[in-house]
């Protein structure tokens, strides 16, 4: 029989504690919480006890969009399950709407608890997602109880690779193309599921040290779509597939202060359709990009006049470009 | 006559609370004005919103109501328009849907094959290309995926 772990006494809760982060790491005072409502008050040394299950509370995480304006998520906390030591990600239910702006056009934004417990269960053992589980608190709270993933942002994993882009380009990436292409499948997957991501930006993909393997975090975002439900998650793809290409963003403002002579070529047209001062058309910065991959990247420029309307299109020309790399 | 072909004097026009769906409505009147023969059918599709966006199921049905009894005014107020240049009330239908719709394109040519309606009509908010390209656009996508009807896009 399943031990009732919200009996437990604070001295078997701070033995457990003890027992995996040594006595050093013992509250003094111990706060059992089991109503997570006022995330504020779910502090560092607490005991939150969800699904019979208690998990000590570390620190907040922090959004680390960019690396510079690293914002703390108060509703977000890094934990320890006192039972198998596993470290856990936290996240208390936090109903925030908010307008989000994205090139001038202006949407309805909100964070929904519930949507991210439908894709955990969706995604149940998928390998390019985050995982885990739900799990209602004592106030029905959905708790969403998350597996903690070592690893950088596939963004940052990727500047490490290559002396410069032509050597990144021809020698790494081939498999960063590869791993983008299952990424993407992934996200077909979500679709095909009726999911939207609803956030998709390179910082939610998390490359895991042990295994290599990249995989999608964060799905509590969403939004009032209008015509194409998945257009946003395909704005979102189509920017990291030219951060990959690019090895990093090429802005007209680096190629301005590098003296660059290839700025003399870009125009209006070769730049990001919603961010204008991004290079879209990356043949033109580095002409070794195969022509197949760069049609993908024009898809996402000022000049665009089709645009990708769902996954299926955008992995048809992956595909295609796939073997133009030479990637098996 | 084959059932499947549409009746392209079955005129099925797609409206939402907007001035150019308004210019849609209008455009039709004034056409058509004084002809028999056509049966007008008004719709405005409400796409069911997720559960996520509600804090409670109570707020969603609040929110569906509330959409519902908005556009149902609308369409009455249209049909007066129609009434008034001498359409018959039998040659008018309305209908308010409220439907599970991934895309809204998809739900108003579902609603015209239905109908058997061998046009649609559709005004153009005129979306920048910014706009189209994140969240696509109702009137284009009926452009490109309509089949055996008349597509009338009124800007």
């Amino acid at each position: 029989m399943q031990p009732d772990f919200e009996q437990f006494s604070n001295a078997e809760l701070c033995e457990m504690i003890a027992h995996w982060l040594g006595s050093d790491r013992v509250p003094r005072h111990l706060k059992v919480i089991t109503d997570t409502t006022d995330f504020y008050k779910v502090d560092y040394g607490d005991v939150v006890v969800l699904g019979r299950r208690p998990y000590l509370i570390q620190n907040n995480e922090r959004e680390g969009r960019f690396g510079i304006d690293d914002q703390q998520k108060f509703w977000v906390k890094r934990s320890r399950d006192l039972i198998d030591g596993s470290v856990k990600i936290i996240k208390l239910v936090f109903h925030e709407r908010f307008e989000a702006k994205v090139g001038g056009i202006v949407f309805d934004c909100f964070r929904s608890p519930k949507k991210e417990a439908r894709i955990l269960e969706i995604t149940n053992g998928h390998p390019r997602f985050m995982q885990g589980f739900s799990v209602g608190d004592s106030s029905g709270n959905i708790i969403r109880i998350i597996d903690f993933i070592r690893g950088k942002t596939l963004a940052d994993s990727i500047m490490q690779y290559g002396r410069d882009h032509e050597d990144y380009f021809r020698n790494y990436f081939p498999n960063i193309f590869a791993e983008y292409i299952e990424l993407v499948e992934a996200i077909r997957f979500l679709h095909q599921q009726g999911e939207k991501h609803g956030d998709i930006r390179r910082d939610h993909i998390i490359t895991e040290t042990e295994t290599g393997n990249s995989r999608w975090i964060d799905f509590d975002f969403n939004y009032l779509h209008k015509e194409n439900m998945f257009g946003y998650d395909l704005f979102g793809l189509g920017n990291i597939l030219v951060y990959l290409t690019g090895r990093g963003d090429v802005t007209t403002q680096q190629l301005k202060e590098s003296g660059s002579a290839v700025l003399n070529q870009i125009t209006s047209h070769d730049v990001n359709i919603i961010f204008n001062n991004r290079v879209v058309n990356l043949k033109k910065v580095y002409p070794y990009v195969p022509d197949e991959l760069n049609l993908i990247l024009l898809h996402f420029a000022m000049s665009a006049d089709i645009f990708y309307e769902n996954t299926d299109q955008l992995l048809h020309d992956l595909h295609e470009a796939r073997e133009k790399l030479h990637i098996t | 006559m084959n059932s499947k072909i549409p009746n392209s004097r079955n005129i099925l026009i797609a409206v939402d609370e907007s001035e150019n769906a308004k210019r849609a409505v209008l455009y039709v009147k004034e056409l058509l004005a004084g002809l028999s023969g056509f049966h007008i059918k008004l719709i405005t599709i409400i796409p069911e919103p997720s559960e996520d966006y509600f804090a409670s199921d109570g707020e969603r049905k609040i929110w569906i109501e509330e959409k519902n009894a908005s556009a149902q005014s609308i369409l009455e107020e249209y049909g007066t328009f129609l009434r008034v240049s001498g359409f018959g009330d039998d040659e008018i239908t309305f209908q308010v849907l409220t439907k599970d719709c991934a895309s809204i394109a998809e739900c108003i040519l579902e609603e015209q094959e239905k109908l058997s309606c061998g046009t649609v009509v559709i005004g153009r908010r005129g979306i920048s290309k910014k706009e189209e390209f994140i969240f696509g656009s109702t009137s284009s996508k009926i452009l490109h995926t309509a089949r055996d009807c008349a597509v009338w896009v009124i800007e």
